[in-house]
């Protein structure tokens, strides 16, 4: 393995904050993308869970 | 071989020790974030 040998050439104190980094921001905005662009994440944090993943269908009558 | 020193000061041995202990909190961070997004799941199951 060749990967363990990249702390000889990116300081730690540099590469390990920009990693984190990394993760946090990616995690952050996949949540609030999902947050802004469907309804379910919303209902399930205001906490609405039984009825967040049930999808309303309203049945016209029929004469 | 593993007492070469690199731009940072490191010797290889050192810099696989970080390694090692980086790629160890990735793999727990993972596990709990995988157990996290299973218990809401269970709580509310999404894309149903």
């Amino acid at each position: 393995m060749i990967y363990g040998k990249i702390w000889t050439v990116v300081k730690p104190s540099v590469g390990i904050p920009i990693f984190l980094a990394a993760v946090a921001i990616g995690s952050f905005s996949v949540h609030l993308a999902l947050t802004l662009n469907t309804t379910w994440v919303k209902k399930f944090l205001n906490g609405s869970a039984a009825t967040a993943a049930v999808i309303q269908t309203v049945k016209t009558p029929t004469a | 071989m593993s007492d070469k020193v690199g731009p940072t000061g490191l010797s290889e041995a050192e810099s696989e020790e970080i390694h090692r202990h980086l790629i160890q909190g990735t793999q727990i961070f993972g596990m709990i974030a995988a157990l996290a997004h299973l218990l809401a799941y269970i709580y509310s199951p999404w894309l149903k």
